[in-house]
């Protein structure tokens, strides 16, 4: 939270010039890809080569939208996308939660079991990947939604069970025990009263787990190929631009990046906590 | 039932009498019913592979060669004694240096000049963050529109800025190439760094800063006497979390540079990547794997270590 809100009153050095050259060039680097590749996105194909390098397209157009999601099966990666992201999400928000409540509030398997989990995020994909490819070939899981579902779950899990456990380490727990003093079964004080007092974390845990999800490249080339594939892998169809798609891969890029930094931006006040694993509360 | 410790003091909670058999064997074992989902999936994708990976980087498993047979320290030889192998191993090393390095130094100015308020901090703070948003497939993508020829406007820009013609090949020329890779690296993370260390600024006292300057200490010494030491954890932490993450450089070379020319951009990952996928030398690429992943957990440990240590104190 402290992320956003600044601190008034605090005298650091920097002269203000200094100050506000550094942050305006760093503004101009932060948006100049991000308009060039919109700028790509919507100019006629016969201005790609022009010198000097058409900065506004006098007659901005739609067709590589239409091509990148229809000629190039963007659309398909989109739905794939959305119905994998979506869905490891929801699973890996309700395993991490329980998860994250158990070793909160009862300690389960001590520190090893919480460090165990934490170790599991700074596995280097290539060496889960090959044995999973492997696995999945044997399995029929292979370029299937549920094989890459399954996948994202795990991925997801140390982010989702780090930041609902500093979630639930910072909710007072005499809600809880209130409700087992009343009478409640043990799943019923977690069920009914902590999951709806956690409800603004859980969100927040889930969305950063989407993003991951939504952005994630390197398992889906690996375990994918015409079925299941998502939206980031349709990239491949660029590389090299052999026909020179600049507009449409500009306009995949696009559409793709709009859902993840929408909701990035909102969730901006957990994100000290979504980067660190909750690890800081900012 | 007079335990102390909070933890205690939930699993002895009363249980209610009328449950059935299994509600009852249910509520006694809680915590464990609630891990065990999360477990068992990370036991069955993550550990169980790995442990299958480990078999089979000591048998032949190789789309070109039938059979698996026991072939002892072979596949591991093979990737030690690959030049290639060692190069990529050496490049990681470099890129993820050089890129966390300057992330670091560029996220910690960056954060130093948002602490102070000002109009628009709010929307200058949404627009900073955004690179974390974005596919890292995507920011390779829109770097190779900026810098391929002849279709990128890079070169006609420096041209413009330096007077003279620029006719730099950005993702096809050593050096270049690299710069290029840099670049989007720390286009992409920048503002991780700078997200975390503006927090660790943030949280620092202000009393302290306002003691200085009673005293008449300067604005450098401040930052050095100051704010380095009460940002030092936070420094640690977001250079452990990004360096773990950018040894595993992937996605970018695969769309900026392929690898190429050659094998010159080759990481640890995309060479791997190119042994297990490309040529199908799949027990070399896990028992490469398996060496990457030594290499990782040493690193893990080391900086971790550090980390916990930092912490504790």
């Amino acid at each position: 939270m402290a992320a956003s809100r600044p601190v008034r009153r605090v005298r650091r050095g920097a002269a203000p010039i200094a100050r506000f050259l550094l942050l305006g060039f760093f503004l101009v680097f932060v948006l100049w890809p991000l308009y060039w590749m919109f700028n790509t996105s919507v100019k006629p194909s016969d201005d790609y080569l022009a010198t000097p390098p058409v900065w506004f397209p006098a007659q901005p157009t739609l067709i590589h939208y239409q091509a990148a999601l229809f000629t190039y099966r963007g659309f398909e990666g989109l739905v794939n996308s959305l119905i994998i992201s979506l869905s490891a999400t929801v699973l890996s928000a309700l395993l991490g939660t329980t998860m994250a409540y158990s070793l909160a509030r009862y300690d389960t398997g001590g520190k090893h079991l919480s460090f165990w989990v934490l170790s599991q995020r700074f596995l280097p994909p290539i060496g889960i990947v090959l044995p999973v490819f492997l696995i999945y070939r044997q399995i029929g899981f292979y370029d299937t939604h549920i094989g890459l579902i399954i996948a994202y779950t795990v991925f997801t899990l140390p982010v989702s069970v780090w930041m609902m456990f500093a979630y639930f380490r910072g909710m007072p727990r005499s809600m809880e025990e209130a409700a087992l003093v009343d009478g409640c079964t043990r799943w019923e004080s977690f069920w009914r009263v902590a999951v709806p007092l956690a409800a603004p974390g859980i969100v927040a845990a889930a969305v950063f787990a989407f993003i991951a999800c939504w952005t994630e490249f390197f398992f889906a080339l690996l375990l994918t190929s015409r079925t299941a594939f998502t939206l980031p892998t349709v990239f491949r169809a660029f590389i090299g631009f052999q026909g020179a798609q600049y507009g449409e891969a500009a306009a995949l890029a696009i559409v793709s990046l709009v859902p993840s930094i929408a909701l990035g931006v909102l969730a901006q006040r957990h994100l000290v906590r979504g980067l660190t694993l909750g690890a800081v509360r900012g | 039932m007079n335990q102390t410790a909070p933890a205690m003091r939930m699993s002895a909670a009363g249980t209610p009498p009328r449950l059935s058999g299994f509600a009852n064997w249910a509520d006694r074992n809680f915590k464990w019913l609630l891990v065990a989902p999360a477990v068992l999936l990370i036991l069955a994708l993550s550990i169980y592979p790995l442990v299958f990976s480990l078999v089979v980087s000591f048998i032949n498993y190789d789309f070109q060669v039938p059979g698996h047979a026991f072939v002892g320290l072979q596949n591991f030889e093979r990737v030690v004694f690959d030049p290639v192998a060692r190069w990529s191993l050496l490049l990681t090393a470099i890129l993820s240096g050089v890129s966390v390095g300057i992330e670091f130094v560029l996220g910690l100015a960056v954060a130093l000049a948002m602490v102070k308020s000002f109009p628009g901090r709010g929307v200058v703070m949404s627009i900073l963050i955004v690179p974390l948003f974005i596919s890292p497939v995507i920011v390779g993508q829109a770097w190779t529109l900026l810098l391929q020829r002849p279709f990128g406007p890079t070169n006609y820009i420096l041209g413009a800025l330096l007077g003279q013609d620029v006719t730099i090949g950005w993702l096809t020329e050593s050096p270049w190439l690299y710069i290029s890779l840099i670049i989007a690296d720390v286009w992409q993370w920048t503002p991780f760094m700078f997200v975390i260390l503006l927090a660790g600024l943030t949280s620092i006292p202000s009393n302290l800063y306002e003691a200085a300057e009673l005293d008449g200490v300067g604005a450098w010494q401040t930052f050095w006497a100051i704010t380095v030491p009460h940002l030092a954890p936070m420094m640690l932490l977001a250079l452990t979390f990004r360096l773990l993450d950018a040894i595993r450089m992937f996605d970018t070379i695969f769309i900026m540079t392929g690898g190429g020319p050659g094998t010159s951009t080759y990481t640890a990952s995309y060479y791997l990547y190119t042994v297990g996928f490309t040529q199908f030398h799949l027990s070399q690429a896990t028992a490469g794997s398996w060496l990457f992943l030594i290499f990782t957990a040493l690193v893990v440990t080391l900086l971790v270590r550090r980390l916990l240590k930092v912490e504790a104190s």
